[in-house]
């Protein structure tokens, strides 16, 4: 299908009809004593790393939705920054079934790189230009699908965790698919309009952002899932996929921000690159020194997180 | 101009649409406004004066003048964001006010009240987009079910069959 023909309106329209509630799932079914306390001290901290990826992609979206090219895509995309909402919800709500929130139900403290990643959220998202977080955001979401959410349904066998999923898996493809097509229809604009959106991404706090952000954030998270045993083989799938989707379209390869990421992909799931020896490791350490303080106080996006399906 | 309390959606309680919200008090219940910045800007301030609780669901903000400014076209516009930014401190919230520069075709409205009712400590404001009346209340889009007692729809959300049908 090309970018000229996708249905975005029909699209939309799907969106609205596939709407599903925190309040439509029995959190108190059984199936939680599946969740052992081996298991429960090993999920933890990727539940809590996956809350927050899911809850900050949200924040992407709300970006992407005040560049958006059309209204409707517009609309798309602000039903998307809802949706990766919920799925935040309901993995804290997951958390809250397994016992692995704290007497209040708060969510977990998000580590040094998440709050990075929040505050140039915060500071920037709103300037960066389309082509950058329209390329960045299916990135993500295929490793978030290929891989974490893959190996979270091998570990775990709750049915209420799979239902969920279930659930989740559906919003992504359509993310993934709009992502993709949306790709298509940047790619298919006129030359000049690439090139100068393209240029525009050269800016400091974009080149920063990446390096500093993006790049100790994705490393950390892929080192501990590995260490917590998903296989290589999974991560490589997923930017593999990356790819081949980003390749069906005839337009997408116009995007020098495909390319870009494409490749600093392929280097995060090699571990033999010298991207990580070089970059990438320095990059972990260094932002580990980095005192929460000078972060300042997120907005107040931050707080809007609960596991609570119905609010009175 | 629909004067009517529906009993037309799922939900179990009250139903407003339109102008049926005018001179009721609210005293001790809980209720759902679900409105675009220019209407709920008439609807909020007067509706937080009674209610218990007040949730607003303004999925398309609107910019606002708090005078009647005799101001040419062009100052309306940046007029209204310095209002906004005078009134309103907290930067997510206002982000959620700020209408899209680019698809936003209304003119400013004027209207003094609505920043500061958003901000009273009953008053909660909801961008997400709702999707459906439950007998409970309203459903948005970020997967949790708002329990109210009561539902005004502005007249433009009384025209939407999802909501209405």
């Amino acid at each position: 299908m090309s970018a000229t023909t996708f249905d975005f309106d029909q699209m939309l329209q799907t969106i609205k009809d596939k709407q599903w509630s925190l309040a439509d799932i029995d959190w108190d079914a059984p199936g939680a004593e599946t969740m052992t306390d081996e298991l429960r001290a090993k999920m933890q901290p990727f539940m809590a790393d996956l809350v927050w990826i899911e809850h900050v992609g949200a924040r992407g979206f709300a970006s992407l939705a005040k560049k958006a090219p059309t209204p409707t895509i517009k609309r798309i995309y602000e039903y998307f920054h809802a949706e990766e909402q919920k799925h935040a919800n309901a993995e804290l709500a997951l958390m809250k079934r397994w016992g692995m929130l704290d007497a209040e139900g708060n969510p977990p403290e998000p580590n040094v790189n998440v709050k990075l990643a929040i505050k140039v959220l915060d500071d920037y998202g709103d300037t960066i230009p389309l082509t950058g977080l329209a390329t960045l955001i299916p990135l993500l979401e295929c490793a978030l699908d290929g891989a974490l959410v893959k190996f979270l349904l091998e570990e775990v066998t709750d049915p209420v965790c799979h239902e969920v999923f279930r659930h989740i898996n559906s919003d992504e493809a359509r993310h993934i698919t709009v992502d993709f097509q949306v790709l298509e229809l940047i790619g298919a604009g006129p030359l000049h309009k690439l090139v100068i959106e393209s240029a525009a991404l050269l800016q400091p706090q974009v080149i920063i952002g990446l390096i500093v952000v993006f790049t100790p954030l994705i490393n950390k998270m892929r080192d501990n899932i590995v260490a917590m045993g998903l296989p290589e083989q999974k991560l490589y799938n997923a930017v593999k996929r990356f790819a081949t989707i980003g390749s069906r379209g005839p337009h997408t390869a116009r995007i020098p921000a495909y390319h870009v990421l494409k490749a600093q992909a392929a280097m995060i799931i090699d571990r033999t690159s010298p991207y990580h020896r070089l970059l990438a490791d320095p990059m972990v350490k260094l932002t580990s020194f980095v005192p929460a303080k000078v972060l300042g106080r997120p907005q107040a996006w931050v707080d809007e997180l609960t596991h609570e399906p119905i609010a009175s | 101009m629909t004067v009517s309390t529906g009993s037309t959606s799922g939900f179990r309680g009250e139903v407003l649409c339109g102008t049926a919200w005018r001179g009721r008090a609210f005293t001790g219940r809980s209720v759902a406004v679900i409105a675009p910045g220019r209407e709920a800007a008439v609807i909020v301030p007067e509706v937080v004066r009674t209610a218990r609780q007040v949730k607003v669901f303004q999925e398309e903000p609107d910019w606002l003048l708090p005078l009647p400014l005799p101001l040419p076209r062009v100052l309306a516009r940046p007029a209204a964001r310095l209002s906004l930014r005078l009134q309103v401190r907290d930067p997510w919230t206002r982000r959620r006010l700020t209408p899209d520069a680019r698809f936003n075709r209304h003119r400013p409205r004027v209207d003094g009240r609505y920043y500061a009712a958003l901000q009273e400590p009953h008053c909660t404001l909801i961008s997400w987009p709702v999707y459906a009346l439950v007998p409970g209340g309203v459903r948005s889009a970020e997967g949790i079910e708002h329990h109210v007692d009561c539902i005004i729809l502005g007249e433009s959300a009384a025209q939407r069959e999802d909501l209405c049908a």
